[in-house]
């Protein structure tokens, strides 16, 4: 059974709604608060949507001087941080690049389609700071089919395979449940599974 | 221990599209014409606080201005003592 931590943090929000997903796919989860130090195994760390500190200075600026982010087992365990998290661990320089002001400087929150492993799959965005700028060795694995924030090479979300990190702004972990239309987040953690 | 004010102004690398100034050059166009208008948008932080020496103090500064109140990766940070 896949063993999953999420990390909260002040101002997160998604954590439940991650949570919920894990339990819907069998996974076994828990919650890390953003002091503790990481010393126990998990086979994935989320990283979840939110905002970390009310997005103060900037999305993920504070969030990245905590513990739970300075102890994560870097190139041990996969990391995969959406939206919030995404913005956290770049500013962490754990991921390459940066998240600035969405092109059109609106917050943009609607459902969008994604490329992702050869498909064209839909998922809720849900943010302000998604412009994605600066790639460096990371792979992309999921691109905007219509770029709604202006991110370099319609980025949506990048994986350091060397690393095991993944970031993404899409939320997949809003999208696995029947009762809410959408059911393509499924995928995304299928994708998390086969790369544990 | 010494008193030291610093005014630490970030703004976005030039090689970094500033969408609020692009965003503040056409209000500006909405209310007036102003002949080659050329704008930044950043942010100014001040701070005060005591160190022993002056090396001491912008070791401090930087460290804050590195860490916390820029991104270095799209941004550039300027001390005003």
């Amino acid at each position: 059974m896949v063993k999953a931590g999420i990390i909260k943090f002040l101002g997160t929000n998604c954590e439940q709604d991650t949570k919920h997903a894990c339990d819907y796919l069998g996974w076994n989860s828990e919650y890390i608060w953003q002091n503790d130090i990481i010393k126990k195994k998990y086979d994935v760390i989320f990283l979840p949507g939110g905002f970390s500190y009310g997005d103060h200075i900037s999305s993920g600026r504070i969030a990245k001087l905590t513990s739970a982010v300075k102890s994560l087992p870097i190139g041990k365990t996969l990391i995969v941080g959406i939206c919030n998290g995404f913005q956290i661990l770049t500013e962490a320089k754990l991921l390459s690049g940066a998240l600035t002001y969405n092109e059109n400087l609106h917050f943009i929150s609607k459902i969008t389609d994604l490329e992702f492993q050869g498909q064209i799959i839909k998922l809720p965005i849900a943010h302000h700071q998604g412009n994605y700028t600066g790639i460096g060795n990371e792979e992309i694995i999921m691109k905007y089919k219509n770029n709604e924030n202006g991110s370099d090479d319609r980025i949506a979300g990048i994986y350091n395979r060397e690393n095991k990190i993944i970031g993404m702004m899409p939320h997949p972990e809003r999208a696995v449940f029947d009762e809410l239309g959408l059911t393509d987040g499924r995928k995304v953690f299928e994708f998390i599974k086969n790369e544990i | 221990m010494n008193k030291y004010k610093a005014e630490v102004v970030v703004r976005l690398k030039s090689t970094i599209k500033d969408i609020k100034a692009e965003t503040l050059k056409q209000a500006v166009n909405n209310i007036m014409t102003v002949k080659n208008l050329q704008c930044s948008v950043g942010n100014i932080y001040k701070l005060e606080f005591e160190a022993d020496s002056k090396a001491s103090a912008e070791n401090i500064i930087h460290t804050i201005s590195e860490e916390i109140l820029s991104n270095s990766v799209i941004e550039e940070y300027e001390i005003k003592w």
